[in-house]
C-alpha cells in the first residue's frame, strides 16, 4: 500500500499491482458468488420455463397420439384465427381500459380525501383498504350470492329503491361489467395506499406558495398535485395493467369465460387450452405473447417511471 | 434416562408391522365435487382398508375439483409419479384414453380369471360404455348420478295442482310451470320452471332433454361423432327457448347451478332439474315439502348417467398395477358402494349393491332415494367424444346465446355442430375418414 500511496511504485516490484488485480477480481466475482442462490432459483423457476414454454410454442402434440412436432409459427397463426381468443383479446381490453382508470381514480380520490390523520380517517381508510385484503377467490365466492338473480343482496336491494336487478352472471351483455365491478371494488382500496405514500412526500411550501398566490383547491390539483403525484401514478398504472392480466380467479369462480365467451379474459383462454382441450402449444404460444406484452410493459413504464422521477425532483 | 430403553421399544412395536414384509404403498387421487364430509369419509374408507390387509398401504391424497385431479393426475405423472388409482370424471375416460395416459384393465381381468362380460354384469348397464373404449376396459364405475326432477309440494297445492302428481311430459311441465309461475308482466315473483345453464351442466341436461325427445346427442361406441343438428335436438333447444320467451316460465339468461338450488329452496322457482347428487343437500337444507320424479319426456323417458369411475395410469410397476387393481376392487364391492352410496346420494353403480338388507331400509325410509333408483332403468350412457369439454361447450355456447335471446334455437343448434365438427376434425381423419 505504501507504494501506490507514494504514487510511484517501483517498476520492477509488480506484486502490489497483482495483489490489487486479485483484488478488484475478487470485488467483481463478489456480487455473482453473492447472487449465485437467487439467479439459480430464477433460472429454475423463470428463465427455465419461459424457455420451455416458448419451445413449447413451436411444437404441437396432437391429442390421440404422443408425437410432438415442430411446427413453426403455425400455434400463433392459429391463435389469430381463433374467434374465441381474439374474443378474450377483445375482452381483456375492455376489462382493462375499464378497470385501470376508475379503480385509480377512485384510489386517488379516497387518498386525497383521507390524507389528513384523523381518528375518522383512519377507520376509513381501514375500511376501504378491507377489500384488498380479502383474497380474489373469497371475494368472488361472495359476489355470487351478492349478483344471485332475483334473490341476491344486490337485486334485494335494488327492489327496496323500487329498481329490478338484472342476470348479473347470466347475460352476455352485463356480466363482463359485473367482474368489473368486482375488480373496482377490490382494487381501488389498495392504489389509495399508493396515493396516500405519494402525498405524504409532497413538500408543503410548493402547496402554501400556491395557496398564497391565490391557487383554488381544483387549480392546485390540477396544476401541482397530480403532476408531484406523477412518479405514483406511473407505479400504480403497471401495477394495475399487470393485476388486469394476471388475476383470473373470479372468472374461474364466477363464470368460467361465460355466457357464451363474454367474460373470456386471456389467461382463462391459456387454461382452457392447456387443462380442457389438450392443446398445450396454443396455449404456450397465447402465454408467450402475453408474457412479451407484460414484459414490454414494464420496460416501457420504467423507463417513463424513472423519467418521471427526475422530472418531479 | 431410564425411560429411554422402553420409549426404544415402544417406538420398535409401532415401526415393525410397517418394516416387516414387502407392503406396496400406491397413491389415490380422489376429488369431491360436492362437500367437505365426503373428503373425511374418503379418508375413513382408505384408512379402513389400510388396517384390513397388510399387502398394500393406499395413501389418500384429496385433489379438488374433478378437473384439478385431472391435472394433478397428468402432472404426476408426467414427472414419472403416476398415481395408482384415480377417481375421475367419468366422461374424461375416452380423452385420457386417446392421449395415452391411462392403462387397460383387461391384463388384471384375464389375471382374474374372468372376463370384461362378466365383470361389468353387476353395473347397471348405462354405465358399460363411459367405462369401455374401443372394446376395453379402462374404468370401473363408483359414484353416478342422474338429473332428476325436483318439485316444491307447498305450491302446487297453492297453485292447485295436485302434489302427488308432478309432470310427466313437457306438454304437462309447461301446463305446470304456467300455474306456478307468480308475476304481472315483466316482474316476476316466481318462476315455475329452472335448471342449471353453466358450463358443464348444461350439456348434461341438454342430453337429458334431447333423449327424452327420442335422440341421441352422441355416438357412444364413436369418439368423432355428436348429432347436435338433429330434429331431436332441435326440439330440445326450442324447448329451452321457449320455456324463457313463449311461455315465460323459466328466468331469461343463464343461471348457474349453485342460484338454481339456492331459489328452489328460497321458493322462488316452484320446479328445477338437479343432479341426484344434489339429494342429501336438497334434503337437508328444504324447509317446504318437496318432491322428486322422472325428468319429464317428450317421446320416451331417458336420462344420461354422470359421476366418477377409477382409472390406472401408466407408468406404474407390476406390483404397483397388483395393489392398485386390488384396492379397486374392495372400493367396488357390493358393500363399499352401499355405503359410499347411503353417505352420499350418488347411486351405487352395482346392482347387487341394492340387495343388501341396510340398502333396502335405507330405500324404505328415503322415497325420495327410491325414485331415483326406479329411473336408472332409463338411464344412457355420457357424452363422451374427443376432446370432450370442448365439444361440449360448442353446444353450450350457443344455447346460452338462445337463453339470452341472441340467436333462435335453428341457428343456435348449426353453428354448435358446426364448431364440434371442427374439433373432432383431426381424430376423425385420423380414423374414420383415414382410408386406404
Amino acid at each position: 500500500m505504501s507504494s501506490i500511496a507514494t504514487g510511484a511504485p517501483p517498476l520492477d516490484d509488480l506484486r502490489p499491482v497483482r495483489r490489487l488485480a486479485r483484488r478488484r477480481l475478487g470485488r467483481r466475482a463478489l456480487p455473482f458468488i453473492l447472487l449465485t442462490p437467487s439467479l439459480l432459483l430464477l433460472a429454475a423457476f423463470t428463465y427455465l420455463p419461459v424457455v420451455r414454454v416458448i419451445w413449447d410454442s413451436l411444437h404441437e402434440q396432437i391429442h390421440g397420439s404422443r408425437e410432438s412436432l415442430f411446427v413453426g409459427l403455425k400455434n400463433y397463426i392459429g391463435l389469430f384465427s381463433d374467434a374465441a381468443f381474439l374474443q378474450s383479446v377483445v375482452n381483456n381490453l375492455l376489462y382493462a381500459a375499464t378497470t385501470v382508470p376508475i379503480s385509480m381514480a377512485l384510489g386517488l380520490l379516497f387518498a386525497l380525501a383521507l390524507q389528513h390523520s384523523s381518528r375518522f380517517n383512519s377507520v376509513m381508510r381501514a375500511l376501504l383498504l378491507f377489500p384488498s385484503m380479502v383474497p380474489l377467490v373469497a371475494a368472488a365466492s361472495l359476489f355470487f350470492f351478492i349478483f344471485l338473480p332475483g334473490v341476491g343482496l344486490f337485486d334485494y336491494y335494488l327492489a327496496k329503491i323500487g329498481l329490478r336487478g338484472a342476470n348479473w352472471l347470466g347475460n352476455p351483455d352485463i356480466a363482463l361489467w359485473s367482474l368489473v365491478g368486482i375488480t373496482v371494488w377490490k382494487n381501488a382500496g389498495y392504489y389509495m395506499l399508493f396515493y396516500l405514500a405519494g402525498l405524504q412526500t409532497m413538500p408543503g411550501e410548493v402547496l402554501e406558495a400556491a395557496t398564497i398566490d391565490g391557487a383554488n383547491g381544483w387549480q392546485r390539483l390540477r396544476h401541482i398535485i397530480v403532476p408531484l403525484l406523477a412518479p405514483t401514478t406511473a407505479f400504480v398504472l403497471v401495477i394495475a395493467l399487470i393485476n388486469a392480466l394476471t388475476q383470473v380467479d373470479h372468472v374461474i369462480v364466477l363464470t368460467k369465460g361465460g355466457p357464451s365467451n363474454a367474460t373470456k379474459l386471456v389467461l382463462y383462454y391459456i387454461f382452457e387450452q392447456a387443462a380442457e382441450n389438450f392443446a398445450a402449444g396454443k396455449a404456450a404460444a397465447a402465454s408467450v405473447l402475453s408474457v412479451g406484452f407484460l414484459l414490454a410493459l414494464s420496460v416501457v413504464s420504467l423507463k417513463t417511471m424513472e423519467r418521471g422521477s427526475h422530472a418531479a425532483s | 434416562m431410564r425411560w429411554l430403553p422402553s420409549l426404544a421399544t415402544a417406538a420398535l412395536a409401532v415401526l415393525a408391522p410397517a418394516l416387516a414384509g414387502a407392503q406396496t404403498k400406491i397413491d389415490f387421487f380422489f376429488p369431491v365435487p360436492v362437500d367437505g364430509k365426503l373428503a373425511r369419509e374418503m379418508t375413513r374408507l382408505v384408512k379402513v382398508y389400510n388396517d384390513s390387509q397388510k399387502d398394500v398401504s393406499v395413501t389418500a391424497v384429496y385433489t379438488g375439483s374433478y378437473d384439478d385431479t385431472k391435472l394433478k393426475a397428468q402432472a404426476a405423472a408426467s414427472a414419472g409419479k403416476p398415481p395408482a388409482v384415480v377417481l375421475m370424471s367419468a366422461n374424461f375416460v375416452l380423452d385420457l384414453k386417446l392421449s395415452g395416459d391411462l392403462i387397460s384393465l383387461e391384463p388384471m381381468l384375464k389375471t382374474d380369471g374372468t372376463t370384461r362380460g362378466q365383470f361389468l354384469a353387476d353395473f347397471w348397464p348405462a354405465l358399460h360404455a363411459n367405462a369401455t373404449v374401443d372394446g376395453e376396459l379402462y374404468a370401473v364405475p363408483y359414484q353416478n348420478s342422474t338429473p332428476l326432477l325436483y318439485y316444491n309440494k307447498d305450491h302446487f297445492k297453492e297453485a292447485g295442482l295436485d302434489p302427488e302428481k308432478p309432470p310427466q311430459t313437457w306438454a304437462e311441465l309447461v301446463a305446470d310451470a304456467k300455474k306456478l309461475t307468480k308475476g304481472n308482466g315483466d316482474s316476476v315473483e316466481r318462476y315455475g320452471f329452472g335448471m342449471p345453464e353453466g358450463y358443464d351442466y348444461m350439456g348434461w341436461l341438454m342430453e337429458a332433454l334431447t333423449m327424452s325427445n327420442g335422440g341421441q346427442y352422441f355416438n357412444d361406441e364413436y369418439g368423432g361423432e355428436v348429432y347436435y343438428d338433429t330434429p331431436t335436438m332441435l326440439g330440445a333447444a326450442q324447448f329451452v327457448e321457449d320455456l324463457v320467451f313463449k311461455h315465460k316460465v323459466m328466468q331469461q339468461g343463464v343461471v348457474e347451478a349453485g342460484g338454481v338450488s339456492t331459489n328452489f329452496l328460497a321458493g322462488k322457482t316452484s320446479m328445477v332439474l338437479l343432479s341426484t347428487g344434489s339429494l342429501s343437500f336438497v334434503r337437508d337444507n328444504m324447509k317446504a315439502a318437496y318432491g322428486v320424479a322422472f325428468v319429464p319426456r317428450n317421446v320416451r323417458n331417458a336420462v344420461p348417467i354422470g359421476g366418477g369411475s377409477l382409472v390406472m395410469f401408466k407408468g406404474l410397476n407390476d406390483e404397483q398395477k397388483q395393489a392398485g387393481w386390488k384396492f379397486i376392487k374392495w372400493l367396488t364391492s357390493a358393500e363399499t358402494l352401499a355405503g359410499w352410496s347411503r353417505f352420499t346420494g350418488y347411486f351405487a353403480p352395482r346392482k347387487s349393491s341394492y340387495d343388501l338388507p341396510e340398502m333396502k331400509d335405507f330405500i324404505a325410509k328415503n322415497p325420495d332415494a327410491k325414485v331415483a333408483l326406479e329411473q336408472l332403468p332409463y338411464a344412457k350412457p355420457w357424452f363422451a367424444t374427443y376432446q370432450t369439454v370442448a365439444v361440449r361447450k360448442a353446444l353450450e355456447d350457443e344455447m346460452q346465446a338462445v337463453l339470452n335471446g341472441k340467436k333462435k334455437a335453428p341457428q343456435a343448434i348449426k353453428d354448435a355442430q358446426r364448431n364440434a365438427d371442427a374439433l373432432m376434425k383431426p381424430y376423425v381423419d385420423q380414423t374414420a375418414l383415414k382410408l386406404p
